[in-house]
């Protein structure tokens, strides 16, 4: 008998291994790149050719090393200042990326715990933990950081704790959301028959199914966070001008964008990157930790 | 005189039903209406209606995962509605133990097969790892599953093994009395008749009683030994199972048998003729006066709708019809 | 003999995925008559509703193709059609019920607007009255109390049962020749059920449509398929009228399946049962597919795939067991 369709279904196999290899490739690029840049960071001393704080008014606005007319001895040019822009991106990685990874860990905790109790307890409780996620949604985060430099001074701390007052409010709301499903689902029954406490309920059924929506949040907080040290420091609450930030040094080129482009572009490349890696490693790091999906 | 386990007297589960801005409350749902049912010891009841007669919520009632607002479940003779905490945690809860319906559901999947069958175990007794683990391995064995099996997670088993590793955590803590939530009716044709012949063959090894929440009466004429009718948050046919499937009496009990009576259109008698009933169930917030069957009944009388019938004894069972009243 | 709206021959559909080709149908041929009703019974994983998929061209992308076979509804050959002549063809020549019918609705439309944009997409009715008319009287036709007034409601509104005929009306209101229905009544209660397999008989009668009625309930089968093919593991073991399936059936996975239903006309002491599990799609053994759980197998069994044999009848079985 003849068919119309014949497909060969070997060849079809094949290039889909192809794609999973290629796909497989692509995922060290963005552990990489982000292992790259914490090193660097841990490491800036050894790295960093310059001071990143060094003013050197004669060798201000140099282009790139690459490009047409760029000084050799500095690799991605120099500022208005004259300070050298590569050494102020790895000085700034620690500031930035520690920044984030702290306020994300404080956030992300607390934020988990409140939705978790919440959705989980539902009633009167519930209803009191989320209008007060409601005020936190609404209260500006920049009110709250002027406050608090008054308050304590500028500094790392001050920006760290008045972007973690609030910043919970979001992962909790949906993390309730996810909790109040999973309160609902056979399996949280099933453990309530045997006679399981609430407290092993929240911890052995609800936080490991609760997971993946909250390394979304997470890793989509990364770039956000880099973005509001910078506004914090800029409005005189976080880190004072002459130390260097990515999001800080994005603001100060601001001015040269068409004389000198690479003051902003190449620390704005980096939280870029830094962003990209974290949603690719944020999926990465969600499979690995679902059996349903790991690999065998 | 029967040896009854547990024995539901008059259970009746309100809900409120709240609606609009400020939540006004504009009625109650009788999902559970005066129920009263008694189980034998290694025997099995079932409870048996469609979706809206209350039998999971009379079931929940028996689980303790909601409490019956009138009526009371009484467990050896004790009423347990009247035990404490600390009580329920040591005396009730371990001895009644459920099989739910969905096996894709009813897991953790971020668990192991070893930490979801032990985990009765780890709440319940305080046992070493090690025999936590040994036990795991004897239920897997009980349930026709290997030892290898216990390395593994729920996601990679088909539905009828998962609901062999639900059983195996039921039967963890040696329960007198398990609560099957429609048990088969996620499963395969083929995996069914696996899984209800395993429930029998534990049955007897272990005296187990089971009550059996199903819809498929050839399912419960084949599982069990007593049987259940609901309609609407009622019991309307009560009795022993031979009894009630030979000599149905109630309308309702007739109909269901006669949907769910595996025959072919040319082998059925002319006078024999399949029974459709018209229209769907009621809703429970707005139940029909009278008999609640009467809007749907073939056999309705004037007095029906006015007038709820009574439970009556004919003959080995109850019911509840005018007709026998 | 009524005319053949239907033909499938040969059909290979597999699923490309991660772990490698899922064979989930493997040479599958059948066809249904005008007015007549085709069961296609077997287990989940057999390969029934990728069947029904093939046949409507929606299988899930990326993965899903089919490899081999052809499929001709009213002389037209779906498989050479472009997604845009297929687009065409789906919901009016040919339509399909799903099993959920709390799903199978959206939500945020009304039961009216749900029927009319079907009715809109296939029909040139420039007319909105006219619309209103094609929605009202499909509704009519599943016997729906009321069709004016339901129109404005939303499918929340609505019980299981009533759901589930407002989806029949969406797949009947363009008069379609064939129409899958893939476990309509599985989620229905029993009472539910025998309504909407009699109004479906109804409705046979009134339209000619030929009807695919995939499902695992024997007692499905036995009300409503004139014809039944029994799959497993991606192929038609047995195919026959349905009182021979029921009286007469020669594949023992078929004597096997009916055996194991329990019945409610008399008590058994013990099921019949089907020990392990059917093979995976990914590596099929090379003989027959049930060999491994048939209780009557013989030594080519395992080696060679048993032909298909017509015993008389159209009632055609693979099994080596069969002369």
């Amino acid at each position: 008998m003849e068919y119309l369709r014949d497909i060969n279904e070997a060849k079809i196999e094949k290039r889909m291994e192809l794609r999973r290899k290629f796909s497989r490739l692509m995922l060290i690029i963005p552990v990489v790149i982000l292992a790259l840049l914490i090193l660097s960071a841990i490491f800036a001393p050894l790295l960093a050719p310059y001071s990143p704080t060094e003013i050197a008014m004669t060798e201000r606005l140099q282009p790139p090393s690459f490009l047409k007319g760029g000084s050799p001895k500095h690799f991605l040019g120099t500022d208005s200042l004259g300070r050298d822009v590569f050494s102020r991106i790895i000085y700034g990685a620690r500031i930035s990326l520690s920044f984030s990874l702290i306020v994300i860990f404080i956030t992300g905790t607390v934020g988990t715990i409140l939705g978790i109790i919440s959705g989980y307890f539902g009633g009167r409780l519930d209803s009191f933990i989320m209008r007060f996620t409601d005020v936190a949604l609404s209260i500006p985060a920049i009110l709250i950081a002027i406050i608090l430099a008054v308050g304590l001074g500028p500094s790392f701390k001050t920006i760290v704790i008045a972007s973690s007052i609030l910043g919970w409010s979001g992962y909790a709301r949906v993390i309730r959301g996810e909790a109040m499903r999973l309160r609902e689902v056979d399996f949280v029954a099933q453990a309530r028959i045997i006679g399981s406490s609430r407290m092993r309920i929240m911890i052995k059924h609800i936080f490991p199914n609760v997971i993946n929506p909250l390394i979304i949040i997470a890793t989509m907080m990364v770039g956000l966070m880099i973005i509001i040290e910078a506004t914090l420091s800029y409005l005189g609450a976080g880190i004072p001008p002459p130390n260097p930030s990515w999001g800080a040094m994005v603001n100060d080129g601001r001015n040269y964008l068409e004389t000198a482009w690479w003051i902003s572009f190449f620390p704005g490349f980096c939280i870029g990157l830094v962003v990209l890696s974290c949603n690719y490693l944020g999926d990465w790091i969600r499979d690995k930790l679902d059996p349903r999906l790991r690999r065998l | 005189m029967a040896d009854i386990l547990l024995e539901g007297r008059n259970l009746t589960m309100l809900y409120p039903v709240r609606r609009g801005l400020f939540q006004g409350l504009i009625g109650m749902v009788r999902a559970v209406d005066n129920v009263s049912f008694s189980i034998e010891r290694g025997k099995t009841l079932s409870l048996v209606g469609e979706s809206g007669a209350g039998k999971t919520t009379t079931a929940k009632s028996v689980l303790l995962l909601e409490r019956a607002t009138s009526g009371s479940v009484y467990f050896e003779g004790k009423d347990i509605y009247q035990y404490n905490k600390d009580q329920l945690k040591r005396e009730y809860r371990p001895r009644v133990q459920a099989v739910q319906q969905n096996p894709w559901s009813s897991m953790n999947p971020r668990m192991r097969v070893k930490d979801i069958v032990a985990e009765p175990l780890v709440v319940n007794a305080k046992q070493s790892k090690k025999e936590n683990y040994d036990r795991v391995v004897e239920l897997l064995d009980q349930v026709g599953l290997k030892a290898e099996h216990a390395e593994h997670f729920p996601h990679e088993f088909s539905g009828g093994q998962r609901q062999r590793i639900a059983v195996a955590r039921a039967l963890a803590l040696n329960p007198s009395l398990v609560v099957l939530d429609e048990p088969v009716s996620a499963l395969d044709v083929s995996i069914r008749a696996q899984i209800m012949n395993l429930l029998k063959d534990l049955q007897e090894a272990h005296n187990l009683s089971y009550l059996v929440i199903a819809h498929n009466l050839a399912t419960v004429r084949y599982m069990s030994h007593g049987v259940a009718i609901m309609y609407l948050g009622q019991i309307v046919e009560y009795g022993d199972t031979e009894d009630l499937f030979e000599n149905p009496l109630h309308p309702y009990t007739n109909a269901l048998i006669s949907a769910s009576d595996l025959k072919l259109p040319e082998d059925r008698d002319q006078n024999e003729k399949e029974i459709i009933l018209s229209g769907e169930m009621p809703s429970p917030l707005n139940p029909p006066t009278g008999c609640r069957f009467h809007t749907r009944c073939p056999e309705a009388r004037p007095e029906c709708s006015k007038i709820e019938p009574e439970m009556v004894t004919v003959g080995k069972h109850q019911v509840k019809c005018h007709k026998f009243v | 003999m009524s005319k053949i709206v239907l033909e499938v021959e040969g059909l290979r559909t597999s699923f490309f995925t991660r772990k490698g080709i899922v064979k989930a149908v493997d040479g599958v041929s059948f066809f249904v008559r005008e007015k007549e009703t085709l069961g296609i019974v077997g287990e989940s994983g057999c390969g029934k509703t990728v069947t029904g998929m093939s046949i409507m061209r929606l299988l899930p992308e990326p993965g899903g193709k089919i490899v081999g076979g052809r499929i001709t509804l009213n002389g037209t050959s779906l498989l050479e059609l472009s997604k845009r002549e297929m687009r065409n063809i789906r919901g009016c020549m040919v339509s399909m019920i799903l099993q959920d019918p709390m799903t199978s609705l959206n939500p945020v439309y009304t039961i009216g607007d749900q029927i009319a944009e079907s009715v809109r997409m296939h029909q040139n009715l420039a007319d909105e009255k006219m619309i209103t008319n094609e929605v009202v009287s499909s509704l009519r036709l599943l016997q729906i109390p009321s069709p004016e007034t339901l129109l404005k409601n939303y499918p929340f509104q609505l019980s299981g049962g009533m759901r589930q005929r407002v989806v029949g009306a969406i797949a009947m209101c363009c008069k379609p020749s064939l129409l899958i229905a893939d476990e309509p009544t599985t989620a229905l209660d029993a009472t539910i059920q025998a309504q909407y397999i009699a109004l479906f008989k109804d409705i046979q009668a009134k339209t000619d449509v030929a009807i695919i009625f995939i499902t695992h309930d024997f007692g499905v089968i036995a009300d409503m398929c004139h014809r039944v093919a029994v799959m497993y593991a991606g192929k038609i073991v047995e195919s026959a009228s349905t009182s021979e399936i029921f009286k007469k059936p020669q594949h023992p996975y078929t004597r096997a399946l009916i055996n194991s239903v329990p019945r409610l006309d008399r008590k058994d002491d013990r099921l019949y049962s089907i020990e392990g599990q059917p093979p995976s799609l990914m590596h099929l053994p090379p003989g027959c597919r049930f060999c491994e759980r048939c209780s009557d197998s013989l030594e080519i069994c395992s080696k060679e795939e048993p032909p298909e044999k017509n015993i008389g009848n159209n009632h055609t079985v693979s099994c080596w067991r069969v002369q």
